[in-house]
């Protein structure tokens, strides 16, 4: 097989698994915005608390996947107070609520500044198996990384698509206050869909800090790319924003062959705006609220 | 009509102390004065975005950014004279908010804020990344020339001539917005405010208006980042950052939104505050996000706003 | 029943919402002159088929005429300056303006100069202002002038949405239930208002109120679930016995 090619592939394969994250990430997006109505702008940064607590918390448990099931527990202890205190107050205010958001975002990347550091840091590969594909050693991990997502995403389509909580969930995103009306507690699905969507943020970062550098800045190239995932798919369209994950940072990916990040986050962008021309309300964009 | 009688005051009142401030400061106060000047510009035309048309951007740095390069780039690169510049930041400033605004302004409120969000955080990347045409983080220094080639002692590197030269635009935009405000046009824009779909049904094309709202808060943003420029003698990547975007709406809420002059209050306290906190606090964005939390619950339409009440322009 | 010089005609119009029809096959014409009265139980697609004619929504299938041009499809603000406006079922004006202001961005809109827009003093325009004034003292809000639209009372926010829909001054007025939730002193006012407009415009009235309607209307169009199921003179509607059958035999003719 060229050479090319083989680069290509490779591209293209590194591009779908990043995108299985940022479709987690892009999700959860999606669902604080269908059923909240915020655009959380510190999303980004609870991917970059997950990604900080990994990397202290791998070392001290010494088990990767216990990492994987502590760090959601404590970012369900901090999204919960966040939502109730700050965000609830000021619910049906959209604008005020999001620049409450960025308030958090600035708290929370400060924080991380004073205590992680201002520097980029790897950490170990939790699995150190490779694979030899077509002559090339491949990081296990990333297959882990892959499967992992599907999962979480398979598992989260059962629970809004097959459980009663998940159409409950389903049910705020159409119509907040028809659900109320039909007696679901509205407070109880509000905290509940801000940890969902914080946890999967974080998660993404639990699963990303192994193939990146951890900084307490990384949120915020993230939080761009989903939110030009979750544009792209449609705001509160959740199998909208899985393709658009895929097909995004599958491009990306590919483009990386030719151009650096900046450009080929351009072209991206680009892709966006030719989109919205077409479509104001992304590809499977749902009338909001 | 008394509470709007208020707001205007309080401007007219600023402005003569700010005239006179101008000879009365020690030179450290003075340059801080000078700042608080050139951001309430900025402020002013983001009000006309936020206050009076309900159009919550997320993108100004863009405009204060370019506003800055379309400045420094011009006395640099294609020596133009000051006022000159100043015209092609304004330009630059224009067409920025002109083209971004066809794309933005039809969109629905949430997707506005984002993708008026993406489209700086993308500048910012660009701009990073050029450093052939920015200088990137490190930015571009240059030497300005003065106002008038002939009258050399007319330079902005003498402080006064920079205070005052500042003061003269704050002065005009003020007085131009208030204008503007006052006319046909700024009812229509608190029509479109108050219930756009109304306003539609009474014959206006409401995307059209908006987008006029738009524009004109960038061609001020870019004003605004020319005259920092010059002022500094000097423009970074940084000015493009999602920093610059968010300080215009801090400065709004606190100020007030949709009373044009309220921002000032505003930018005199997040200037203060950022210019004596940075110095011991390394964290200050801390204190910035906590700051931001502790305005929101304080009012949601801002102190000013608050204090004048619900009232009428 | 004028059958000459259709004011406005709308032929076959039908709106569909993914599976549901809101409004199907409808045909009417209104003359110069007309009240016509749209009556029907809730839910009937009354406010729907105002949606339509008014520009919000573009029609599935069919046609709609203003003074013989085809509207059909055209943007809200566009058939508005051609003459047709409407009132809001709920209250819909601008909280934050003064009665005065509310009115005058109307009239503004259609007595617009060149070169004001920008730079003039909005309360100096003098044609503008003298109109203002002459529909608030119209409507009988001219006392109120200088109060916050948010303030007024509600049936003064009734009174103040036609005023705002005169604003334009439109050749076809719509209003969609002007006197629901009022008092009946206030509902007479209106009423009152609503005959002394018909001898300037022609008037389509959505309207419960039986007594209303055939005070003021010349013709009937009765809708149910979205279809025309009688059109004529009150007369002829009060003998028709599907439509007592649904109003249960609450119209009567005297």
């Amino acid at each position: 097989m060229p050479e090319w090619l083989l680069n290509v592939l490779f591209l293209l394969m590194n591009g779908l698994i990043w995108g299985l994250i940022i479709a987690l990430i892009a999700l959860g997006l999606s669902l604080i915005f269908g059923v909240m109505g915020i655009v959380n702008m510190a999303h980004g940064d609870f991917y970059m608390v997950g990604a900080v607590l990994a990397f202290y918390l791998f070392p001290l448990l010494g088990n990767f996947w216990l990492a994987l099931l502590v760090v959601p527990l404590i970012i369900a202890v901090i999204a919960a107070p966040i939502e109730r205190f700050v965000l609830r107050p000021y619910e049906g205010h959209h604008a005020v609520t999001m620049i409450a958001t960025v308030g958090i975002s600035f708290i929370l990347q400060q924080a991380a500044l004073a205590t992680y550091g201002g520097i980029p840091k790897k950490m170990p590969d939790p699995w150190e198996v490779t694979f030899n594909l077509f002559g090339v050693s491949y990081p296990g991990y990333r297959f882990l990384i892959a499967g992992i997502s599907v999962v979480i995403l398979a598992a989260i389509w059962i629970f809004l698509y097959r459980t009663s909580y998940g159409v409950l969930i389903r049910a705020s995103i159409q119509d907040q206050d028809m659900a109320a009306a039909m007696g679901i507690d509205v407070n109880k699905v509000l905290v509940g869909t801000f940890v969902l969507g914080s946890v999967l943020a974080a998660t993404g970062g639990v699963l990303a800090a192994p193939i990146t550098q951890v900084f307490y800045l990384m949120g915020n190239d993230v939080a761009l790319l989903a939110f030009i995932v979750v544009i792209i798919g449609g705001l509160g369209s959740l199998g909208g924003t899985l393709v658009a994950a895929l097909s995004l940072c599958s491009l990306e990916g590919v483009l990386s062959a030719v151009l650096n990040p900046t450009q080929s986050k351009a072209a991206i962008f680009v892709v966006m705006i030719i989109i919205l021309m077409i479509r104001p309300r992304g590809l499977f964009g749902e009338p909001e609220h | 009509m008394e509470r709007k009688g208020m707001v205007a005051r309080f401007a007219l009142t600023s402005l003569v102390v700010l005239a006179i401030l101008g000879v009365v400061l020690p030179s450290g106060a003075r340059s801080l004065v000078v700042q608080i000047m050139i951001f309430s510009i900025f402020a002013m035309g983001y009000d006309i975005c936020l206050g009076y048309t309900n159009q919550c951007s997320l993108g100004h740095s863009m405009f204060f950014g370019a506003g800055a390069y379309g400045a420094i780039l011009s006395v640099m690169s294609f020596k133009l004279g000051l006022i000159p510049a100043l015209g092609v930041a304004l330009l630059v400033g224009f067409l920025f908010s002109f083209l971004l605004g066809l794309i933005c302004v039809r969109l629905s409120e949430a997707y506005f804020v984002i993708v008026t969000a993406i489209i700086s955080a993308v500048f910012h990347l660009l701009a990073m990344d050029m450093t052939w045409l920015t200088g990137g983080d490190d930015g571009l220094s240059a030497t300005i020339p003065p106002i008038s080639r002939s009258i050399s002692q007319l330079s902005l590197y003498n402080p006064y001539v920079n205070y005052y030269f500042v003061f003269f635009f704050l002065l005009v935009s003020y007085l131009v917005l208030k204008r503007m405000i006052g006319a046909p046009l700024g009812r229509i824009f608190i029509s479109i405010r108050e219930n756009p779909r109304r306003a539609h049904f009474l014959g206006y094309n409401v995307t059209r208006y908006k987008l006029v709202a738009f524009v004109l808060s960038g061609v001020f943003g870019a004003l605004s980042g020319a005259l920092y420029a010059m002022t500094l003698r000097y423009a970074s990547a940084d000015y493009f950052s999602f920093y610059w975007s968010v300080l215009p709406i801090v400065w709004c809420l606190i100020g007030g939104t949709g009373t044009l002059a309220g921002c000032w209050i505003g930018v005199a306290l997040m200037s203060l505050f950022q210019y004596y906190v940075s110095a011991w606090f390394t964290h200050y964005l801390l204190l910035f996000g906590i700051l931001i939390l502790i305005i929101l619950k304080v009012s949601r339409r801002g102190m000013l706003g608050y204090l004048v009440g619900r009232g009428t322009r | 029943m004028t059958e000459n010089g259709n004011l406005l005609e709308v032929a076959g119009v039908s709106m569909h919402f993914g599976g549901l029809t809101a409004v199907d096959e409808v045909s009417y014409k209104i003359g110069a002159g007309e009240v016509r009265g749209i009556i029907g139980p809730n839910g009937a697609g009354k406010t729907t088929l105002f949606n339509v004619i008014t520009g919000e929504f573009k029609p599935s299938s069919g046609k709609i005429y203003l003074k013989g041009e085809d509207i059909t499809g055209l943007a809200p603000h566009r058939i508005c300056q051609k003459g047709m406006s409407r009132t809001f079922q709920l209250t819909y004006v601008f909280p934050e303006m003064t009665v005065y202001q509310c009115v005058w961005v109307g009239v503004y809109s259609k007595a617009r100069r060149a070169g004001t827009l920008f730079f003039a003093r909005a309360d100096r325009l003098k044609e503008v202002a003298d109109k203002t004034m002459e529909l608030c003292r119209l409507v009988g809000l001219e006392d109120k002038r200088d109060e916050l639209a948010s303030n007024l009372s509600y049936g003064d926010q009734k009174v103040l949405e036609i005023a705002m829909a005169l604003s334009t001054d439109p050749v076809l007025l719509l209003l969609d239930e002007p006197t629901q939730g009022v008092g009946p002193k206030e509902a007479d006012s209106i009423v009152q208002l609503i005959e002394l407009l018909s001898r300037r415009m022609s008037i389509l009235l959505i309207e419960h109120n039986i007594d209303i309607i055939l005070r003021v209307c010349h013709n009937l169009t009765v809708l149910s679930n979205g279809r025309v199921i009688a059109d004529g003179s009150c007369e002829e509607i009060g003998r028709n016995e599907e439509v007592q059958r649904i109003y249960l035999g609450e119209i009567t003719c005297s």
